[in-house]
């Protein structure tokens, strides 16, 4: 009997035409019609290939069609997917089966009920959607859970297609009612659904309260369900709220085992919900709970280097929370040679972060391990690592350390090329912060800067420039020639960015005493006529005006000229605590990534170079109030009282819009931090506040003027 | 949400697509490769994600392939989507071995019917193999059978949404066996005056499981923090007076193992799916001496000629024995006309990698082998070639010995259904990690 059956089957196989690969559409078309089974299953196979390659096949939907009531499921799928694809650019051509698809919908097979409903709630087509009010009723009260899951997924997609349709068959009710299913599958799904629905309208459901009614039953469900469904529940869990802290402690202790699942994302959804909680429950810096959370961050660096990428930015971020958190772990944040650049680069950043400033063997091995890194090969690596030399000197503030630090950017200065403008910028750094006294470090910086020639080819960038120009304002008696090293700039003044062409205008009027007069003349000429940058045009009419005062005392000039800087206390940029905590609460989503709220999404353009001057003159603003609140009283200067009013006023409500930019600013992931130090560079000078504030203001000032 | 699943050549050109939502219009791909070649023209840093009008682009790499997924919004799960990409790459890879642009195009129906399977609107929905193998009907172009087609319809299994969803009922093997394999990976950096700066071991226990019907396994190991309720191992260890009791760290199960109970109370328990997986991986990051020590003198007379002297020593016990050693060694790019002089292994002068690579097959505890190499360098050279400083990287695999010096205490199989005899097999190996570097001076 066997043998007779696969004899036949030999010859039915035989017998059947093979279709060609060449897939023309003529032949496809007679396959898609032939009498033998096995040809017009090969035909529909080779269509959703000629599909693949891209080809226009949606012509042969009819002839599809009419192979889709067959018995043969595998046959049944390969017409749905073909259907599925064409579902969304030939919505026309589905109408033709519209009576197929509800007639699985109620077939016995699970696996065809479940296509049915989800090509039917795929398909932009009025038409069709009236059909789906009953299979979809059914289904999302089908027997089977396999069946439930996909249904309430339709519920979300139907939504998205169809809102008033959606509201009107009240399935949003049956959705709702879902969260109540024994299946943690079906809980997890409907969740999924939910959020999004109440992403796209949050008026229709009422989500925060459901999540609220549900947080025991989501906590029952965790320990039942695939991973995909924990992390749907955790990021539920992680949008509720605890009572008391009775109640976050109880989330906590469900919530921690997951700390230890294989997938990633499990382990930073729980590590988001413990997070959220932790605020709630009285905990001291020894809690073994932050040992938890800091092993499961750990075990994260041994994971592909992408998921690494995102634990290292969500790092940065909870790190700013909690500082002392990963502070015995540094080791494992050590760059390993085959770690894509992305992750080196993240990892140094977190180094500097996390390492405790008060353990002086952790920063020494620290400090060897990034000369190590600066000495290695891939520029960006290279400079970031300089950087870092110099934001880990400030932040041990010691001064035997710093000149530790110092001595080995000098070497590395003079041993690598094409790195000056990271090692002067580092140096600079350094030396703001503690080099006021330190004459020895002065000396060494400036004796490095004194000898080389043409600087301005050496140096590349405008921050590095700046930094130049700063250095020899700030201690001229180490130079010789500064008025042959200032020309050179000059003459190329209008071909510098703003921060050289600032920097030059506050150089050149602190030493115009020591200058030949018309240095300063003709700077002050190019900087009112000769740039389109409002800032500098701005704080050169100051100047101006300023040097230009009839009774013009000594005094002012005094001040101008003579007036010390601030230290600067880090170079690590931060939050402002009104984002730190928007960041926290959306750990792991993808706006963490880029330290940009959801929330922002709408104000967001491109244009992030924009963001990052108004980020500068926001911060100087801050400062600069303080600074005319404090001199107040020299009103001989301009008629400050009402400038200084509207600053104060405009300072106060930019503060709130401070976090918007700062996501602005910070959205380059790539090496912000030459940006953010340039700024604060800035902000140390008190004469750079005070003519900014102007210029934030220029309204007031062109009245004035 | 992913709003659609790509798959990608290494330009960026589409190989095969699944799209779940139609919120990004099919512009969105075609600006995938430009975009690529814009983040690598601006920097050699290109992070994972990328935006571009509002478009989010999240990918991975695997072989000659991207796999790439985008979302209109900045709220959807990163560490979701990259961990589900990991995954599918994972699916795919048992279904067609190795996931390669060719393999995909071979492949593309069963990959649909897959892409259909593991998500739902983008959504993440059932991604263990085996359960997936049960119901879909695709065959493959490299699995020689799939699974036998059996006379009833297909349908999803009903394990597939309860609590057990990796495993299907009325499994039957003649012969019950589980076989446990411990493998250590070292990740060491050494400096160059042979002080090592980071070690850590990442360990892993894989299971073959080869048990019939639904058995309940109960692992115990000789770790601190997990209780052996095994009295009579404790107890044995008491009399023999030794506590090789070690702690692991950041422990990391399969999802088929009771979280909360091991939480609560420190047994590793699980029903494990059928075939292989991995039930649990850890981390320790006690110092540990290099396994296999190497000192490498290079000196450099520049403009003619550069001499390395290189000396090798297994540091592990004199019974076990280091196999497969390699040790790559770098050169400068421009170094010409190897000369070697060694007694031990093979050794080979690499171009294209600029390196001396020295392959030993078996290096037996506690012997040390060295050799000798002298290499010419042009005498012009251009503008002196800023120095790429590169490590020594060493690889080598150690069978029966792990480094932790964990230990399988019992491995209980029970079945309650249908109480059979088990076996279970175990074996240790320890092995370099991706990142056992020794920096050269």
């Amino acid at each position: 009997m066997e043998k007779k059956l696969k004899k036949f089957l030999q010859n039915a196989t035989r017998v059947a035409p093979k279709i060609s690969k060449k897939g023309e559409l003529f032949e496809l078309r007679n396959g898609l019609v032939s009498q033998y089974p096995q040809t017009r299953k090969d035909a529909i196979k080779k269509t959703i290939q000629q599909m693949t390659l891209g080809k226009d096949v949606s012509s042969l939907f009819p002839d599809i069609l009419k192979n889709i009531a067959a018995s043969d499921v595998e046959q049944k799928k390969l017409v749905y997917l073909y259907v599925m694809n064409y579902a969304e650019t030939h919505p026309e051509l589905c109408i033709l089966a519209v009576n197929t698809f509800v007639s699985d919908a109620q077939d016995s097979n699970p696996l065809i009920r479940c296509m049915a409903i989800r090509t039917m709630s795929m398909i932009r087509v009025d038409k069709i959607l009236e059909y789906v009010e009953i299979p979809l009723r059914k289904t999302l009260q089908d027997d089977n859970p396999y069946v439930r899951k996909t249904a309430v997924i339709c519920v979300a997609k139907l939504f998205a297609l169809n809102k008033e349709l959606c509201q009107e068959l009240g399935v949003l009710e049956d959705l709702v009612f879902a969260l109540e299913d024994s299946n943690p599958m079906v809980v997890a799904n409907a969740i999924a659904a939910l959020s999004d629905i109440y992403s796209a309208d949050s008026s229709v459901v009422p989500l925060p309260k459901l999540i609220q009614q549900h947080v025991s039953q989501f906590l029952l469900a965790l320990n039942e369900c695939t991973e995909w469904a924990r992390i749907i529940i955790l990021g539920a869990l992680a949008e509720y709220t605890a009572k008391d802290s009775i109640e976050a402690g109880e989330i906590i202790d469900r919530v921690t085992p997951h700390l230890q699942h294989a997938n990633a994302a499990v382990v930073l959804a729980s590590i988001k919900v413990v997070i959220k909680n932790i605020p709630k429950i009285q905990t001291n810096v020894d809690s073994p709970i932050f040992s938890k959370i800091s092993s499961g961050l750990v075990s994260l660096m041994s994971t592909p280097p992408e998921m690494q990428y995102v634990a290292l930015r969500n790092i940065r971020i909870i790190l700013e929370k909690y500082p002392q958190l990963l502070s015995r772990e540094l080791r494992i944040f050590y760059v390993k040679f085959n770690d894509p650049l992305y992750v080196k680069l993240e990892k140094i950043d977190t180094l500097v972060r996390l390492v405790d400033p008060s353990n002086l063997k952790q920063c020494t091995l620290l400090l060897a391990e990034l000369k190590e890194y600066a000495l290695e090969f891939e520029p960006e690596f290279v400079s970031r690592a300089i950087l870092a030399l110099s934001q880990l000197g400030v932040k041990y503030s010691d001064v035997k350390f710093i000149r530790k630090v110092l001595d080995i950017i000098v070497e590395l200065c003079n041993t690598r090329d094409s790195f000056q403008d990271d090692c002067l910028i580092s140096m600079c750094n350094l030396l703001r912060h503690a080099g006021h006294e330190e004459d020895e470090m002065i000396t060494q910086v400036c004796s490095l800067a004194q000898v080389w020639s043409s600087v301005e080819s050496l140096l590349q960038t405008d921050y590095a420039k700046c930094n130049y120009v700063w250095l020899l304002g700030q201690f001229p008696a180490k130079f010789s020639n500064i008025e042959q090293k200032l020309q050179v700039f000059i003459d190329s003044f209008t071909q510098e960015e703003s921060l050289t062409q600032m920097s030059l205008l506050i150089t050149v009027v602190r030493l115009h005493a020591s200058l030949s007069g018309s240095v300063l003349q003709n700077l002050l000429n190019l900087a009112t006529t000769g740039t389109d940058e409002v800032d500098v045009r701005d704080m050169a009419i100051m100047y101006w005006r300023c040097l230009s005062l009839e009774d013009s005392n000594d005094d002012l000039i005094n001040e101008l000229c003579n007036s010390s800087l601030p230290e600067v206390a880090t170079t690590l940029d931060t939050f402002s605590p009104e984002l730190l905590e928007t960041l926290l609460a959306e750990l792991s989503l993808l706006s963490s990534i880029y330290y940009r709220p959801v929330a922002t999404m709408t104000k967001f353009n491109m244009g992030s170079n924009n963001g990052l001057k108004n980020k500068q003159l926001d911060e100087l603003q801050f400062l600069a109030r303080d600074e005319i609140l404090k001199n107040m009283n020299e009103d001989n200067l301009l008629d400050f009282d009402d400038d200084s009013n509207s600053a104060t006023n405009t300072a106060v409500t930019n503060s709130s819009v401070l976090g918007d930019l700062n996501d602005l600013f910070d959205f380059t992931p790539v090496q912000p931090q030459p940006v953010e130090d340039s700024m604060q560079n800035l902000s140390l000078k008190p004469k750079t506040e005070s003519s900014t504030t102007k210029s934030s203001n220029t309204k007031d000032l062109l009245d004035l003027f | 949400m992913a709003s659609c699943i790509y798959f990608c050549d290494n330009k960026g050109k589409t190989i095969l697509s699944r799209r779940y939502r139609d919120d990004i219009p099919t512009s969105a791909i075609e600006k995938f490769p430009s975009l690529l070649l814009e983040a690598e023209h601006e920097s050699s840093v290109v992070p994972p994600c990328l935006t571009h009008n509002g478009v989010q682009y999240m990918f991975i790499q695997h072989n000659d392939v991207y796999v790439l997924t985008m979302s209109r919004s900045l709220s959807i799960n990163v560490a979701e989507v990259f961990s589900f990409l990991y995954k599918l790459v994972d699916v795919l890879a048992e279904y067609v071995k190795t996931v390669e642009e060719e393999s995909i195009r071979d492949n593309f129906v069963i990959i649909y019917e897959l892409l259909d399977e593991m998500l739902d609107y983008g959504i993440p929905q059932i991604t263990e193999t085996k359960m997936l193998k049960q119901y879909i009907t695709q065959k493959s172009f490299k699995l020689i059978k799939s699974v036998k087609k059996s006379k009833n319809v297909v349908r999803p299994p009903s394990q597939l949404t309860q609590s057990v969803s990796w495993r299907p009922e009325g499994i039957v093997y003649k012969k019950n066996e589980a076989f446990l394999d411990v493998v250590e990976s070292i990740n060491m950096l050494i400096s160059a005056n042979g002080q090592v700066l980071r070690s850590e071991i990442l360990g892993k226990v894989k299971v073959k499981s080869h048990l019939s019907g639904m058995p309940d396994l109960k692992l115990g190991l000789n770790d601190k923090g997990i209780f052996t309720s095994d009295d009579s191992s404790n107890k044995s260890d008491r009399s023999t007076g030794k506590n090789s009791n070690i702690e692991l760290e950041d422990l990391k199960f399969h999802q088929c193992v009771r979280l909360s109970k091991f939480e609560n109370e420190k047994i590793i328990t699980f029903i494990p799916p059928d075939g292989d997986f991995e039930l649990m991986n850890y981390r320790l990051s006690t110092p540990i001496k290099p396994l296999i020590w190497c000192d490498a003198k290079i000196q450099v007379h520049s403009q003619s000629r550069i001499e390395i002297h290189c000396r090798a020593k297994a540091q592990i016990k004199k019974k076990s024995s280091a196999n497969n050693v390699e040790i790559l060694i770098p050169v400068p790019e421009d170094a010409d006309s190897p000369k070697f002089r060694y007694s031990h292994g093979s050794l080979k002068y690499v171009p294209e990698k600029s390196a001396i690579l020295w392959k030993i097959k078996t290096f037996n505890g506690g012997k040390e082998y060295s050799f000798a190499a002298h290499l010419g360098l042009p005498s012009m050279t251009d503008v002196e070639v800023p120095k790429a400083k590169r490590p020594i990287q060493v690889k080598f695999q150690i069978p029966y010995f792990t480094t932790s010096g964990i230990q399988v205490r019992y491995l209980k199989v029970q079945e309650p259904k249908l109480q059979y005899q088990s076996y279970p097999w175990v074996r240790y190996i320890t092995e370099s990690g991706d990142d056992y570097t020794i920096r050269t001076a």
